[in-house]
Parts: structure tokens; C-alpha cells; sequence
């Protein structure tokens, strides 16, 4: 499903060059769950950021389902991944103005789903993630870990063949990480791919391969087993 | 889709309560300000163009005098309609308005007192559109005894019978009979005369009948022969096309050719449509203040507009992360950009629904002020015209570059906070508030110059005393009698002294321009305003005899004169002037004395020659100085002579005071309005800053934070956050008085006599502008500094 190879990324400012991704390569196929580790300034999040198409890099090639998206411009990513893209947060980034159910909506209202289709599926998701009681209040009224789950119901509401989670727990307590994670690991096995930032080891367990990070470059990969 | 815009819009502006008022109060008032100040410009440019012929109408000015006397005279003399409509082929058609003072008109055992009457010719009636909807249009009057009134004129004298044919007596026992109605005048017509009688009536009258002229003693057969005689405010309907440079020569050669000692005598001609807001020879004559309120009614809604796109600009920091939520999830550039407009759209939909219910609340308010009658009906496709303009222009003014700004937003750096510094929108809103500021500047300064301006033509020493000065106009009976009614007031102890007088003081009289003194020089056509008055005169208005001596009351008096100082140097006299000869129309006399000049016209105009004649024959006005306290007593003493004399006629009697006032009532009007819309402004303005104000103080919490922990005392954190829009407040002054300067000193150019601009009024308007702005971002400043920085810090997370 994705293929990068020597891709690299740097960060400047007036006086200083950083580089974030060092000539890396990577590959993962339809249906795995990968989790990305490593310690904090090693590249996970401009990886992560990369593979969602929120950013470009600036060397090298990424290949998506076939498709070179390395110099695709804003609007052509855009497309691409509203229709294929599901993201997870750590700070789960819900809209506060809006309702469960208007935010798990809301990707949909993007891509021009009809109204009834939309319901319909809105309910189906929060149905699965055991939120529906929950669909007519707003974010601030509910606990880190149903809004965490309410993330994960807009993540997938759109039924992307890709979610890309960015350290899912990180603001969770154990038990409400460990429902979220069971969750992920469902979808994974009804056919969603799913990459994984996390600095959690525990977490990187439910993964069927973690690939190690340093300094932007590959320094080890584990398969799971 | 458009549904949740509008769903989000609204939720927006439940859950930032604050910032929605502060737009939605920003904008409403701009909104009712700014409409309120171009309807009354509309209204003002909309004069007289209901005419349809209106661009083919001039009306003709002539211009009289030299020097300091040179006048332009904008009632003319009546054989010039009648010579313009036989020689010169592009005239189709004149029309001459001779207004009347008063006139008692009665019906029955009614009496009616109009003051907005005239003589005129029939083709008043299709030369402008005031067609007759009632009696023969072709033929409005049929002979000299006819009259033609308004529908409401109709409704008050007749009730709801029909007009037609009913007589009623006008003056002290003239009958006439009703034999036209038109409907009632537009607003905006500059004509609003009610009662309208031939004009041949009034040539009948004033010449066949009694044979003479204006002075009393040439024979004049008719007023198509008189040439001297300047009463006829006359209009000509001229081809399409028609060159107006070329009319006036042809007009100045038919006037020099009748009467060669005119010569020579230049004329102008005016479109009818600029008669409102120009004077006759095109100088200002209302234009400028319509300019100026016209750019004031942008500047303030371009200040609101400013407001909202700072605010929202601001605001979009803050919602950075919902912005790049929706980005990630899948929205487009154009849906966001969409949903910012609709955002815009319902704060703008609330504001004008807010500002069109408040301005017909206000609306009676600011007609009363205003002077105007503007009326909001449904149907009035301009006043909502005007509205939809100014809504649409300050909607798309104030929602596209929030809108574009806001849907530009790199995601990713915006949900990592990083936005602040992304964005390069600081600079571009420091330009918006020091344009706002600068415009509140100017409007101090402004206000304070027109509100000072104002003051000196009121308290200006005139040189003539007005305080306390009853008059009014006698009737014939009442003249014929004048000595014995003069000696029965001055016997009453509430009555100082009396005078009589040709000329109303405060409003002005005739002038003429037929003279001659040893000495005149062959170019000279200077023009005189005549004084007729009794031996008191004088005195009685305490004006400053400063050479020779006064009347006294002797038959020789009648060929004295008095003149002015501006008199003497126009005539170019030196050295002694009294006992030079001079002669004024017929009367042949010598100069006995110079008053100094004192103003006895507008002082928006110069001091202009001036000569008293002893003529009580010729004063018809009575001049009573009373007491505050005792002005009632006379008023009642006055009214039982007056009775004496014209039982049946109401007794009207003006204070000089009052009417001097009132002749400045169109500039106080101004003036107050300025005010009032300045303090709209500045305090919209101040609203705006006040937001921004709130928005920097959140923004900085976090740095607010680290500095308290790292020992900043509270007052250095308040000066951090002030002195960031001090300096933005100076740049505004420093912009903003060179400006208010250049355009009050236009502004002040309109007066003759004006009060002197000093750098205080410029000092005073730099603090002042100062103080608000430090007030107004002060509150949330001191808020910002006392915060506890433990809070401010773990919130910034």
C-alpha cells in the first residue's frame, strides 16, 4: 500500500538546518499495523505527517496504492486523503462546537455524502464504538477516553483504508488506552491498515511490526508475533 | 452543506458571546450611522430631479457691482424672460417667481396666514412637473383674479368640498377665486410656495395701476419695461443641448442693449438640478458639507468593517486548530472559505436586521435633527437601494480576506500552535487600526474646530446691538398711521427706544447699484445696500458713528446719507468725506457721516457697502428695544396696536436675536450632527481596539505567565501590552493632524469671519485620542498583568 524510499525532510530556519527524515525508506502493506517508535525530535511525527499527505516532503518518493503523491499539490492531497485518510490524535482534536454525532459527520459532509446515507452511517459507527448514548453531547462533556473513541468513529466513518494514529493513548489512563487499543486492533483485522506513533511499548505489542526510528533513519524493525 | 454552515455559524457566535457583541454592536451602529448620514446625502443630491425637464431648466443670475460689492443677484429683473423668449430660439419658455413675504388669505371666517406664497406665470405649471390635477391645464389662470393652491393648501381652507371657484380674500380685501389645485410639492422640490396668484396680477398692481416704480417717483408702464427692479427669480426652458456659456452672453447683450448704462452686466445661468447645493455663480452653497458628510458616512463604515476584519483576523488564531481539524478530516479551500463567509454573513444578516429595527425607532428622532424627512417606506426604491448598497459593499468590504486568511491556514503548523508566527497578518492589522485611529483623530480635531467655528458666529460682536429687539412688519393701514403708532409704543415703560427700519436687519434688504459721487471712476459699478430708517436708526442699534453726525429728523435729512467704512474705501474717497456729494437712485444729497462697519449680513459673506437714508415713508419695519423681563409686556403692548390698525389679521412679531440664530440653524444642524456621527466613530473604533486589545492580553497569557514567574512587576506587564498600541496610537496623531489640519482650513474657507486655529485644539485632539485609546485597552491590559501565572501557564498547554 505505501511505498517510500529515500525520503527526507528538512526544517530551516534563519540559521539552522534540522533534518527530520534522513534519506528513509519504508514500506507497508494493505492490512498491517505498524507502529513507529522512537524517542522525541527522531522523525515520527513528520513521517506520520508525510504518509497522511499534510506535508510534502522534500526529497524522495512516496508511493500510495500505486499512485507517486511525493509533488502532488495541496488540493490533489487533499482529495486523496479525504477519501483514503483517517487520523487519530493524541489530543484527539475534536470541535468543540460541534456535537458527537455533527463531528463524526462531519467527513462526510466533505465528500458530498447524501444526508440519510449520512445518518446511517454516523449511527452504524457510533453504534460500533459504543458512543450512541453519547451522540448528542458535545466534547467537553465526555470523558478523555469517549473522546477519544468519538475520534476513532470520525476517523473511520469514511471507512479509509488507511488510519494513521498519532500516539492514540497519549493522554489516556491505562484502562481507557487499552479499550482504545482493542478498537484499533478490531478494525485492523476487518481490513484497515494502520500506522501508529506511540512511545508506549505496551502499545506497540498490539502492532504487527514496529519500526524504530532515530535521527530520521530506520535503525531497527520488530515483527511482532 | 449550506445547513451546517449556517449550524456552525451560529454555534460560533453562541460560544464566543463576547466577540459576537462586540461585532455585531460595531457593526450595527456603523451601519445605522452610515446610512442614516448617506440618505441624508441622497436626499440632499436628489433636489429638484423630479423635474424631467430639469437639465434643460437654468436659472438666470445676474452679476451686479465691483470690488467688495460685487454681488450676484438671483432675483432678476422681469423683461428678461419675456426678451429671451422672443429673441433667442433655444429659450422655449420662462418662468418668473416673484415670493411674497406674508399674506393674510381668508375664507369664510377663516383666516389663514401663508408665508410661502407667490406671484408667478402659468407656465410655472408645465415648465416644472407640478402639473394642475384640478381646473383647466392649459389655461391655469384665466385672468388677474385667479389663484392656484395645493392639494393640502385646498384641505385646509375647504375642507373636502371642491376647491374650484370658492373666493377667498387675500390681504385686506382682495378677492380671488380658487380656479387650479396641484398636488402637494415634493420634499425635495426647492419650490414649496402653497398659494400661487398671476404675476400679471402683481404687474397689474405694482405698475399699471399705480404708474411708478420702485422709488416711488419714475414712470414705469410695466414690469417688462422695468430694468431696475431685481425681484423676479426667473427660470428659462432652453432646448436639449443647449449651450449655457452662449445663452449668457446672448442674455448680457439683449440687458445691455435695452439699458447701455448697465453695461457692463455679465449673466449667469445655473442648472436647476445644482440650485440646491450651489450658489448662483457655481461657488459652494451646501455642496462641500454633502461632500464632507458623505465621506464621514464611508469612513464610518469602513471603521466597522475595519473592526470586524481585525477581530475575526485576530480570532483566527484562535481557531487554528478547528480550522485544521476540518482540513485534515477532508474540507476543501472553497468549503472552508465557505464557511467563514457564511460565518460573516449571519453577523452581518444580525447587524442589519438590529440596524434597520433601530433606525426606524430613531428614524422621527433623527428627521427632527437632522431637519430632513426621510421616510422609510417599503416602496421608496431608493432609501433601499442605499441600504442594500451600503449592506452588500461592507459585507464583501469586511468577509473576503478574513474568509481567505482563514482557509489558507497550513494545517499542520496550526495544530501545533505554530500559527501565530505563520501568519503575517500582525503588520496588515497594525494598518487597519492606525487607519481607523487616524480617522478618529481628524473627526476631533474636526469637531472641536466646527463646535469652535460655531461659538464665534454666535457670540461675534456685530457691531450692531440685536439683543432684545422685537420687530415686525407693518401693514398699509397701519403705515399711513406710523408716527402716532411709533409715539403710542414709546410711551410704554416696557419699551426702551423704537426705530423703523426698510431693512430686516438680520436677513437682509435692497441694494442698488444706480449712483454716482464726485470722483466715481468710470469703471466703477459699485453696488449699495440700502438702510432706510427714521433719525433713530443709529442709535437704536448702537452702531458707531465714527465721523460727521447723525440724522436729526429735519426735512433736509432726506437727501443725507450715512455710509459705511467699507463704503468710503470702495469709493475710493480720501481724507475728509463729509459734505461729498453723492446720489443714490433719484435722490441727489451729501454724505453727513461714516458709521463703522459693523455685519449686517451672513457671516459667511464679507462686509459690504452700506448706506443709511433718511426715509420713514420708505420703513415699513418696527423696531422695538425691550428687556429680557419686560418682552412679554411688549409683545402685548405691540399687539394692541397692531389690532388698532388690522383687527382680522394675527399679529406676527420676530425677537432679532432669534432670527439671527435661526440663520445659522443649517450650520449648528451640521455642526451637531459632526459631532454626534464623530462620537459614533470614535467610539466604534474604540470598540474595535478594545477587542484587539482583549485578543493580544489572551494571546500573550502565556508570556504574561513566564515573565510574573520570572519577577516582572504587574505595572511593567501593563506597559508591555499598552505601549504596543501607543505607538500605533502616535503613528495615527502624526498621520492623522496634518490632515484634520488641511481640511478644516478648507472647511473654514466657506466663512468670511472665522475663529483662529491654534496648535491647542491640535494638542488637546492628540491626548484626547490618546487618553481614550489608553483607556479602552487599559481594562484588559490590567486584567492580562494580574493573572496568576501558574493558571495562565498550564492552560497554554
Amino acid at each position: 500500500m505505501i511505498k517510500i524510499t529515500n525520503l527526507e525532510k528538512f526544517y530551516r530556519t534563519e540559521e539552522v538546518e534540522t533534518i527530520a527524515l534522513n534519506k528513509l525508506s519504508m514500506h507497508v502493506d494493505t492490512g498491517e499495523f505498524v507502529a513507529i517508535m522512537g524517542p522525541s525530535g527522531c522523525g515520527k511525527s513528520t513521517l506520520l505527517n508525510i504518509l497522511g499527505m499534510l506535508d510534502d516532503p522534500d526529497e524522495g518518493s512516496y508511493v500510495f496504492n500505486g499512485i507517486e503523491v511525493a509533488h502532488f499539490n495541496e488540493r490533489k492531497r487533499a482529495d486523496l486523503r479525504k477519501h483514503n485518510i483517517g487520523f487519530v490524535f493524541q489530543s484527539f482534536n475534536l470541535i468543540d462546537e460541534l456535537t458527537v454525532f455533527e463531528n463524526v459527520e462531519l467527513p462526510l459532509i466533505y465528500t458530498g455524502v447524501s444526508a440519510s446515507e449520512r445518518v446511517k452511517r454516523v449511527e452504524e459507527v457510533l453504534d460500533k464504538m459504543q458512543i450512541m448514548h453519547r451522540r448528542n453531547h458535545y466534547p467537553q462533556q465526555l470523558s478523555g477516553g469517549q473522546q477519544q473513541r468519538v475520534a476513532i468513529a470520525r476517523a473511520v466513518v469514511n471507512k479509509p483504508k488507511l488510519i494513521l494514529a498519532d500516539e492514540p493513548t497519549g493522554n489516556l489512563d491505562s484502562s481507557n488506552g487499552n479499550d482504545v487499543m482493542e478498537l484499533l486492533t478490531d478494525l485492523n483485522e476487518q481490513g484497515t491498515t494502520i500506522i501508529m506513533v506511540t512511545h508506549s511499548e505496551h502499545d506497540a505489542r498490539y502492532s504487527h511490526r514496529i519500526i524504530r526510528l532515530l535521527d530520521g533513519q530506520t535503525v531497527m524493525e520488530n515483527i511482532m508475533v | 452543506m449550506l445547513k451546517n454552515y449556517f449550524k456552525t455559524a451560529w454555534r460560533n457566535v453562541l460560544a464566543n458571546k463576547f466577540y459576537a457583541a462586540i461585532n455585531i454592536t460595531g457593526l450595527t451602529v456603523g451601519l445605522v450611522v452610515g446610512i442614516f448620514m448617506l440618505l441624508w446625502v441622497q436626499d440632499e443630491l436628489s433636489y429638484d430631479r423630479f423635474n424631467t425637464k430639469a437639465d434643460n431648466i437654468y436659472k438666470i443670475g445676474i452679476v451686479g457691482g465691483t470690488g467688495l460689492s460685487k454681488q450676484i443677484f438671483s432675483s432678476i429683473i422681469a423683461p428678461v424672460a419675456t426678451f429671451a423668449k422672443k429673441e433667442i430660439p433655444e429659450v422655449k419658455d420662462g418662468v418668473r417667481i416673484m415670493s411674497v413675504g406674508e399674506a393674510p388669505f381668508k375664507y369664510k371666517d377663516k383666516i389663514f396666514y401663508e408665508d410661502n406664497f407667490c406671484f408667478t406665470d402659468p407656465s410655472y405649471f408645465s415648465v416644472f412637473d407640478f402639473p394642475l390635477i384640478r381646473g383647466d391645464k392649459r389655461n391655469p389662470f384665466p385672468d388677474n383674479n385667479s389663484v392656484v393652491i395645493t392639494e393640502s393648501t385646498a384641505k385646509k381652507y375647504f375642507g373636502n368640498e371642491n376647491p374650484i371657484g370658492k373666493t377667498v380674500i387675500v390681504g385686506q380685501n382682495e378677492p380671488v377665486a380658487v380656479t387650479g389645485v396641484i398636488a402637494d410639492y415634493p420634499k425635495n422640490s426647492s419650490f414649496q410656495y402653497h398659494v400661487m396668484l398671476p404675476l400679471s396680477r402683481f404687474n397689474y398692481l405694482a405698475y399699471v395701476k399705480s404708474k411708478t416704480s420702485y422709488d416711488g417717483k419714475t414712470t414705469v408702464p410695466s414690469m417688462d419695461a422695468d430694468w431696475s427692479s431685481f425681484s423676479f427669480q426667473t427660470y428659462l426652458l432652453t432646448a436639449p443641448n443647449t449651450n449655457s456659456a452662449k445663452l449668457e452672453k446672448k442674455l448680457q447683450a439683449i440687458h445691455e442693449r435695452q439699458k447701455p448704462e448697465d453695461a457692463p452686466v455679465p449673466y449667469l445661468t445655473q442648472a436647476l438640478p445644482k440650485m440646491h447645493l450651489y450658489q448662483a455663480d457655481g461657488s459652494d452653497g451646501g455642496m462641500s458639507t454633502v461632500r464632507t458628510f458623505g465621506i464621514v458616512a464611508i469612513m464610518i463604515l469602513v471603521i466597522a468593517c475595519i473592526n470586524y476584519v481585525n477581530l475575526s483576523t485576530a480570532r483566527a488564531m484562535l481557531r487554528a486548530k478547528e480550522v485544521s481539524m476540518r482540513k485534515i478530516i477532508g474540507a476543501g479551500k472553497f468549503q472552508l472559505f465557505m464557511q467563514f463567509m457564511v460565518e460573516t454573513m449571519l453577523l452581518f444578516a444580525l447587524a442589519a436586521v438590529l440596524a434597520i429595527t433601530l433606525m426606524f425607532i430613531l428614524l422621527p428622532y433623527y428627521n427632527q435633527f437632522s431637519g430632513k424627512q426621510i421616510t422609510l417606506s417599503l416602496t421608496s426604491f431608493n432609501v433601499w437601494a442605499c441600504i442594500a448598497i451600503t449592506l452588500i459593499g461592507t459585507l464583501t468590504a469586511s468577509s473576503i480576506y478574513p474568509a481567505l486568511l482563514l482557509s489558507s491556514f497550513e494545517p499542520l503548523k496550526a495544530l501545533k500552535g505554530k500559527i501565530t508566527a505563520g501568519i503575517g497578518t500582525t503588520a496588515f492589522r497594525r494598518i487597519l487600526v492606525v487607519f481607523q485611529f487616524s480617522v478618529s483623530v481628524v473627526l476631533i480635531v474636526s469637531t472641536l474646530i466646527i463646535g469652535k467655528q460655531l461659538k464665534y458666529i454666535l457670540t461675534k460682536d456685530l457691531g450692531y446691538d440685536k439683543e432684545n429687539i422685537l420687530t415686525f412688519t407693518m401693514r398699509s393701514d397701519m403705515h399711513k398711521h406710523a408716527d402716532a403708532v411709533m409715539d403710542e409704543l414709546r410711551k410704554d415703560p416696557s419699551i426702551i427706544s423704537a426705530t423703523v427700519s426698510s431693512r430686516n436687519m438680520v436677513v437682509g434688504g435692497s441694494s442698488t447699484g444706480n449712483n454716482d459721487w464726485d470722483g466715481k471712476p468710470k469703471s466703477s459699478n459699485l453696488w449699495f445696500n440700502q438702510i432706510h430708517g427714521d433719525k433713530n436708526i443709529i442709535d437704536f442699534f448702537k452702531i458707531k458713528l465714527i465721523q460727521g453726525s447723525n440724522f436729526t429728523g429735519a426735512v433736509a435729512d432726506s437727501s443725507h446719507f450715512i455710509i459705511n467704512e467699507t463704503a468710503v474705501k470702495e469709493m475710493g474717497l480720501t481724507g475728509n468725506v463729509i459734505g461729498k456729494r453723492l446720489r443714490i437712485q433719484t435722490i441727489n444729497g451729501t454724505i453727513i457721516g461714516v458709521v463703522k462697519d459693523f455685519h449686517f449680513q451672513n457671516l459667511h459673506k464679507k462686509i459690504e457697502p452700506v448706506v443709511f437714508q433718511y426715509s420713514p415713508a420708505n420703513s415699513w419695519r418696527v423696531y422695538l428695544k425691550t428687556t429680557n423681563a419686560n418682552a412679554q409686556r411688549a409683545i402685548a403692548v405691540s399687539t394692541v396696536v397692531w389690532k388698532q390698525y388690522n383687527n382680522d389679521v394675527p399679529f406676527n412679531y420676530a425677537f432679532l436675536d432669534e432670527s439671527y440664530r435661526k440663520i445659522y440653524t443649517d450650520d449648528s444642524r451640521q455642526g451637531q450632527l459632526f459631532n454626534i456621527f464623530s462620537v459614533i466613530a470614535i467610539v466604534i473604533s474604540c470598540l474595535g481596539l478594545f477587542g484587539l486589545a482583549t485578543y493580544s492580553a489572551q494571546v500573550k497569557t502565556r508570556e504574561i505567565g513566564i515573565r510574573k514567574v520570572l519577577g516582572a512587576s504587574v505595572a511593567r506587564i501593563i506597559t508591555l501590552l499598552a505601549s504596543e498600541f501607543m505607538i500605533l496610537i502616535a503613528v495615527s496623531t502624526a498621520i492623522g493632524l496634518p490632515v484634520a489640519w488641511y481640511a478644516m482650513n478648507k472647511w473654514l474657507q466657506d466663512f468670511a469671519y472665522k475663529t483662529s486655529v491654534g496648535w491647542s485644539v491640535f494638542v488637546f485632539s492628540a491626548f484626547a485620542a490618546t487618553a481614550i485609546a489608553l483607556a479602552t485597552i487599559s481594562v484588559q491590559s490590567v486584567k492580562a498583568a494580574l493573572a496568576n501565572p501558574v493558571k495562565s501557564l498550564k492552560n497554554n498547554d
